[in-house]
């Protein structure tokens, strides 16, 4: 079908571009533009109703000088740093375990990825009550088995673990996107492997760690960014930025400024800053790791 | 793999992982059944000793929840459907444009693909002010209009570039429209794609806590994460109440996905995880 294309008479054309067009319109619409107009936004005074005036670096200003906000990325940084290895490993290991194609594997599978489409309102009522310090499951459970119990939300060092725990159950997506890539690896590299005699460890070291590679790659870049997102309805339930600011993430703070105090220029500054952190985290990452293309020496 | 380690070390490794990974869903179903009233237990409870499915009918006299449920509803129903057909509409237009457009319009959509929602909350609440759909249903509706996400505009590309490209040119020399293409040709060959697309634009818009919070005021207007938030603030320690609004919630995806399981094997990209054997 390929090659007889440019035969096609552009009525066909027109037609395709004409399905398209939702799509493309409704995304450049709800997307392509709020993202852009969010830049310009952040170097505007503007309370979301009276025309937005040009305020120059003014928010900016006004971020950095405002301990709230330097809080709130730190909080948020620390929170990616921890949360965003442990899925990534957790989603690592349990594909690594349960690619196989046996039996029971399926429910296995389908039963790791069940807590990822809980949604996320009831997913934090859930945990509301498994850190109940008094008569949550997870407080009982640990005191039976002789472990320290801990006041988990109630503390200010304790929930934001909390927070990065309940993040830890929710990784189903990478899970199979991870499962894909291992069976994307074709078998006969390890059986050639095995006829030269590796061990199981140099086989994964050497063949399906740099076969998977891109896909690890890729999957942190983008949990980098969600798990800042997805951040928000934990906090919001569940401690509402508290104790003391311990779990006060950019989107909850943003929301705050913005819909809250009616600052939306300021709320846009906080947005930039925070996006262009993440972006200098990511190509720091990927030029660290060397490149997207590693792969290639296969 | 080659290298494996025994038989049940293998199983007791998945087993336990799966059975840690299901205990908060268990535990949210048992502590909904706890009789009101009762003390918090002690130990850790594996069942009610008398379970009391009454919780379920107390959400509904407490609050409106059954006005939440409808509009909840009434959200699924108008963006499921608006989104399959306008993410399969350009999933079938790209797979038939040409190249470089093809290739640019993906590009884009990977590129669109990668703006995370939370930067473009603060101007599509003024967008949406400014088209009158701010506190409205219609607000949480919009984004059906265009496909929901590029990624199910993606997955339905990627079913039907696998369609034979020679099945369309002899449906198209038979003289059929653009539009007839699309629904009796391309379609019916890529089902398990548009039941993938349906689950999984059901659970966004049936999960979807930030939207309602953010662009809905009016509790006539309120959906069900709204009403969930509701009742931890009004009723925080009656805990065998909000696992059951949390139970409420949940049951309607567990039961799509069991249900629409087995549709889910025969789909290429899903398969690997619901695969039985």
């Amino acid at each position: 079908m390929k090659p007889l294309a440019w035969l096609r008479p552009p009525a066909y054309r027109t037609q395709l571009w004409l399905l398209l067009l939702p799509y493309l319109l409704g995304t450049i619409v709800l997307v392509g533009v709020p993202a852009l107009f969010t830049v310009g936004m952040a170097f505007t005074e503007f309370n979301g109703v009276a025309r937005p005036q040009w305020s120059g670096l003014t928010n900016f200003q006004r971020l950095w000088a405002s301990p709230v906000i330097r809080l709130s990325l730190r909080n948020s940084l620390i929170f990616i740093l921890a949360a965003v290895p442990i899925r990534l490993l957790a989603a690592l290991s349990l594909a690594l375990l349960l690619q196989r194609r046996e039996r029971l594997f399926g429910y296995y599978r389908a039963a790791i990825y069940l807590p990822t489409i809980i949604p996320e309102a009831a997913y934090a009522l859930i945990w509301l009550w498994i850190f109940n310090p008094f008569y949550g499951p997870l407080n009982m459970v640990l005191a039976a088995l002789g472990l320290p119990t801990s006041d988990w939300l109630g503390n200010a060092n304790s929930a934001i673990m909390a927070i990065v725990l309940m993040a830890c159950f929710q990784i189903g997506e990478g899970f199979i996107v991870l499962i894909a890539g291992l069976q994307n690896i074709p078998r006969a590299l390890y059986e050639a492997a095995t006829v030269d005699g590796a061990s199981p460890w140099q086989a994964f070291w050497r063949i399906t760690l740099p076969l998977l590679f891109p896909w690890l790659l890729l999957l942190t870049v983008r949990d980098i960014v969600m798990s800042l997102q997805n951040s928000f309805a934990p906090t919001y339930i569940l401690t509402y930025g508290g104790p003391y600011y311990a779990t006060t993430f950019v989107p909850l703070l943003v929301y705050e400024i913005a819909f809250d105090l009616f600052d939306f220029g300021l709320a846009a500054a906080v947005m930039v800053v925070t996006y262009l952190i993440l972006g200098w985290l990511i190509v720091g990452l990927v030029n660290a790791v060397g490149g997207w293309r590693r792969d290639s020496e296969f | 793999m080659k290298y494996q380690l025994p038989r049940l070390a293998r199983h007791l490794l998945a087993g336990g992982a799966s059975l840690l990974f299901l205990l908060p869903v268990y535990w949210m179903f048992v502590s909904a059944l706890r009789a009101p009233g009762l003390p918090p237990p002690r130990t850790v409870e594996w069942w009610p000793a008398d379970p009391h499915w009454g919780n379920y009918a107390t959400l509904f006299t407490l609050l409106p929840m059954g006005r939440y449920l409808r509009n909840s509803l009434l959200v699924v129903a108008a963006a499921t459907p608006l989104t399959l057909l306008t993410a399969s509409w350009a999933g079938f237009a790209l797979s038939q444009l040409p190249q470089p457009a093809r290739g640019r319009l993906i590009n884009l959509s990977v590129a669109f693909l990668l703006i995370p929602a939370s930067a473009v909350w603060l101007f599509r609440f003024q967008l949406l002010r400014w088209f009158g759909l701010l506190d409205t249903l219609w607000g949480l509706i919009i984004p059906a209009i265009a496909a929901s996400s590029p990624l199910f505009v993606l997955l339905y590309f990627w079913s039907f570039r696998r369609v034979p490209g020679e099945l369309i040119e002899a449906a198209r020399l038979d003289g059929a429209e653009v539009g007839q293409l699309w629904w009796r040709v391309a379609m019916p060959l890529v089902r398990p794609t548009t039941i993938a697309v349906a689950i999984l634009t059901f659970v966004l818009y049936w999960s979807d806590f930030i939207s309602p919070v953010l662009y809905i005021y009016r509790a006539r207007w309120y959906t069900l994460p709204v009403g969930l938030q509701l009742i931890r603030q009004l009723d925080s320690t009656n805990w065998p109440l909000l696992l059951a609004a949390a139970a409420l919630m949940t049951t309607p995806i567990l039961l799509l996905f069991f249900v629409l399981q087995r549709t889910f094997l025969s789909n290429q990209s899903l398969s690997n995880l619901f695969d039985r054997s």
